[in-house]
């Protein structure tokens, strides 16, 4: 019999025989899709403790566990450390995209960037010959707007999941990109043709109708905190959180992943093929790690979120960088952001040298949640 | 940097809350050490009615004094209606300051006003008198022949050409015929005629007759007349309406008074309330009603505007010193910050989300004008047929703004055939409901994307959001008590500033977050 092994937030490892896995997978997915306030048996040791589950916390424990509000980072953290003027460098991926070109960070290869109206008629044209390419807006929140094809004869085009469109839909959505239809404030944007990303084979059991993503989130240039979002049914391929995909947590000092949520629920398999979220290393970890404090720096941000996907062939590429990342990253990680904020603040300014900068997230990862 | 706002902002809410403080009690030092000036006078109106509604939906009118260059109505109390809807009838073009309250059942009802008046004798509010040019639809109104004013009765027209003879112009035409009404028709007891032909035939009248006997006359000389209805200001326990005659003469409208036998310049005590004729309170479906109104002098109270004749540059400050209905308007404004900083405690203090920041604020203001029942089923009715249109609009791919366009074409269509459905089932639609048109086509665009791209159940989220916000702040624009305190006292946003400030360096959890990170305060965690 197969073991599986999933490690939990505290670093202990479960183990749990195939069979009865498969067992209880029909009853995660009811878990996961009804939100049902039973807790899950395998939700891991720090829930088990609890009888049941509270529907309401008291600020004071919240702030015991160092969990940051989203008014706290937006007054220190965001606010603070973020200048204003470097903010359209993260909230157009074009600009992201050429700060990555000049630091040699590996980003999906742009086929074509459309610009004007007249070029949407010759949007077949700057594609070429490419069977797979994604189209998706410069200045777009939320993975809205983007559209993956994976094949198509240049009158039909099949998206990655499965579904039939035709060159005037196309033509259609990239006209309303340029509108500026998903950009942040409706303002008129570009659109980006790029390479599609391949998904990596190590996380194939566990990303159903998408690509995973992994975001880090950094302070002053350092790892703090990561996560992996993985698609899932529910969220129709697109690895966002509150459409019902799965975050889990990963070790900062191995890239490992543990835990696993789901809908605001603990979950430790996928919801919809039933293979263990944890114990999974992020390939290329090092790298990765290395290309997002590159990123941060180029960017002159202080508090951000850098989101990569991991190619078959290329590795970890930069996606975007967010200026204001979103705080489930916590609840992925069960564990709060700002003792590890806290510890970086403390540190003298020797320790923010670039050659000493592994050290700073070595500690971090010593840091017990 | 952040260091520095730490330290900033709470010196800059001390100083706004003591700035807000000088300011108040600046404002009353100088309110209370203001005296009238000499020959002015502060005056008290009560309107005190009874009456029996016939049946539900039986309607009282009170009307206020109008503003003339000497007196002006300073405060005005909310209609006192216990058991009955009060309602504000708005109509921009018509100058009657109306109150209306609607009864809910049959029965006996009394309901009382109130308002004060400053009288000063020295012109002051109106340097010179507006010049009017009737439209001919307007003149019309003037020169038509009424039930009581029989303009086109033998008995006028006999009358008026033999006055004619030997008036070559109209100015001496209005002088004789003024002359006769005050001197030919002599004033009768109560029983008398108080209709212009039963006037002019018996040659004795009531007041009210005398003067519908001189607008008949000037009617059927192709003159615009109109009847004036108001009160002298004086004192006394049971006023009785006095009427006059107002003449349009080479764009001046001139009054003239049979009762009294003045002509053109009216005492300054006069003040009109109703220009058309209609009773200072009126009913429909009511009996037995009773209108009593009373006068008193009163000391002049904190707050009344108490300059007149001469500006100073100190008045700007004073917002009581404007017109009236300028005030109600005011007042409303007003309140909007309040309703920005109750969406600012939801959003930063609960967490509530909402379709955009300022959408709730806006969608209270709307239901302010509108009556909020009737703003609610066509804020429903719009949110579903665009919905449901914009579902459709998604099959044409058209793009962004001429979409938004058509959007917005069909949110107007649905507010005005909304409009006219609650008219044809007999439910009396708001005079005004001006919902945002171009807010209302936003929020169902991003109802229709958030849905799309979220769910549904994720857009609803946000639209219960959005109504929960908007209702609140409604609550807060309905608040008339400190919309008068705010016009009074401008500066007590001083304060609404300073808590703004500490709501903007609130750095605690948000309500919505001690639920969303409950799972992270597990005591193994």
């Amino acid at each position: 019999m197969v073991k599986v092994s999933t490690k939990n937030a505290n670093g202990t490892k479960i183990e749990s025989a195939d069979a009865s896995l498969r067992i209880l997978r029909g009853y995660f997915r009811l878990q996961c899709r009804t939100q049902s306030p039973i807790p899950n048996p395998q939700s891991l040791i720090p829930l088990m403790a609890q009888t049941k589950r509270r529907f309401w916390v008291r600020p004071r424990e919240l702030r015991r566990q160092g969990v940051l509000g989203i008014n706290l980072r937006n007054s220190d953290y965001v606010l603070a450390t973020n200048p204003r003027k470097h903010y359209p460098y993260l909230d157009d991926k074009q600009r992201t995209k050429e700060i990555c070109h000049q630091r040699g960070i590996p980003v999906p290869q742009t086929y074509a960037l459309i610009q004007r109206y007249g070029d949407v008629r010759r949007f077949l044209e700057l594609v070429g010959q490419r069977q797979q390419f994604v189209i998706k807006p410069t200045k777009g929140a939320e993975g809205r707007g983007i559209v993956v094809i994976a094949e198509h004869d240049g009158t039909e085009f099949v998206t990655s999941s499965g579904q039939k469109t035709t060159l005037p839909d196309l033509r259609y959505h990239v006209a309303g990109i340029l509108a500026g239809l998903y950009s942040l404030a409706g303002q008129p944007d570009r659109a980006i043709v790029e390479q599609r990303i391949l998904r990596h084979p190590v996380f194939e059991p566990v990303a159903v109708g998408g690509t995973p993503d992994v975001r880090i989130v950094l302070y002053r240039c350092v790892p703090v905190m990561a996560m992996v979002r993985l698609p899932t049914v529910a969220s129709r391929g697109r690895a966002n959180l509150h459409q019902g995909a799965v975050a889990a947590g990963i070790d900062l000092s191995t890239g490992a992943t543990f835990g696993g949520v789901c809908r605001q629920q603990a979950v430790s398999v996928h919801p919809d093929s039933g293979n263990p979220i944890g114990g999974i290393i992020v390939p290329g970890w090092p790298k990765l790690l290395a290309a997002a404090i590159h990123l941060a720096e180029g960017l002159e941000m202080g508090y951000i979120g850098v989101d990569f996907v991991l190619d078959a062939e290329l590795g970890p590429v930069v996606l975007e960088a967010n200026a204001r990342p979103g705080l489930a990253i916590q609840i992925a990680n069960r564990c709060g952001l700002l003792p590890r904020l806290k510890l970086i603040d403390a540190q003298p300014a020797e320790m923010f040298r670039p050659d000493r900068r592994m050290e700073l997230v070595a500690m971090l990862a010593e840091l017990s949640c | 940097m952040h260091m520095n706002a730490r330290k900033v902002a709470p010196r800059v809410v001390v100083l706004l809350m003591v700035l807000g403080l000088s300011a108040v009690s600046l404002r009353m030092n100088s309110r209370q050490k203001t005296q009238l000036r000499p020959g002015d006078s502060m005056w008290r109106m009560t309107y005190v009615v009874n009456f029996r509604a016939d049946k539900a939906g039986a309607k009282l009118r009170a009307s206020f004094p109008l503003d003339t260059p000497s007196t002006r109505v300073v405060r005005r109390e909310p209609l006192l209606a216990p058991g009955m809807k009060t309602a504000r009838p708005r109509n921009p073009r018509s100058e009657n300051r109306e109150v209306a309250a609607v009864a809910p059942q049959p029965g006996d009802f009394r309901v009382t006003a109130q308002c004060d008046i400053h009288l000063s004798p020295r012109a002051a509010w109106q340097s010179n008198r507006p010049r009017t040019d009737l439209t001919p639809k307007a003149a019309a109104a003037y020169l038509r022949s009424e039930k009581a004013v029989q303009a086109e009765s033998p008995t006028v027209t006999d009358t008026l050409a033999v006055l004619r003879t030997g008036v070559s112009n109209k100015k001496g035409l209005v002088e004789r015929l003024f002359e006769y009404c005050q001197t030919e028709i002599r004033p009768g007891a109560k029983d008398a005629p108080h209709d212009a032909a039963g006037a002019l035939g018996q040659g004795a009248a009531t007041p009210l007759g005398r003067a519908r006997a001189m607008i008949a006359l000037c009617r059927a000389a192709k003159i615009p007349a109109r009847l004036v209805t108001g009160v002298e200001i004086k004192l006394g326990a049971d006023v009785q309406p006095h009427r006059w005659v107002e003449v349009l003469s080479n764009g001046q409208w001139e009054s003239y008074d049979p009762e009294n036998g003045l002509a053109h310049e009216l005492p300054r005590n006069f003040v009109p309330m109703r220009r058309d004729g209609a009773e200072i309170v009126r009913g429909r479906n009511v009996r037995g009603l009773h209108p009593t109104i009373s006068i008193v002098r009163m000391s002049p109270p904190p707050g009344a505007a108490t300059v007149s004749g001469g500006r100073r540059l100190a008045d700007i400050f004073d917002l009581t010193r404007l017109p009236l209905e300028v005030h109600e308007i005011l007042s409303l404004i007003l309140l909007m910050p309040l309703g920005a900083l109750l969406t600012s405690i939801f959003r930063t203090v609960i967490g509530i989300r909402t379709f955009g920041t300022f959408t709730p604020t806006l969608l209270a203001l709307a239901f302010v004008y509108a009556d909020w029942r009737t703003g609610l089923m066509i804020f429903a009715a719009v949110m579903v047929l665009g919905f449901a249109s914009r579902s459709l609009l998604d099959l044409l791919k058209l793009l962004v703004v001429p979409r938004l366009s058509v959007m917005l074409t069909l949110v107007v269509l649905c507010i005005a055939f909304g409009i006219a459905l609650f008219d044809y089932f007999g439910v009396k639609p708001g005079s005004q409901v001006l919902l945002p048109m171009v807010i209302l086509t936003m929020t169902v665009e991003r109802f229709f994307l958030t849905s799309e791209e979220d769910g549904v159940g994720f857009a609803l989220q946000l639209l219960a959001g959005t109504l929960l916000v908007a209702f609140c702040c409604y609550m807060i624009l309905c608040w008339a008590t400190v919309g008068r305190m705010l016009l009074v006292h401008p500066e007590l946003h001083c304060f609404t500033i300073a808590a703004l400030i500490l709501l903007g360096r609130y750095s605690g959890y948000r309500l919505t977050e001690l639920w969303r990170f409950r799972d992270l305060a597990g005591p193994g965690a």
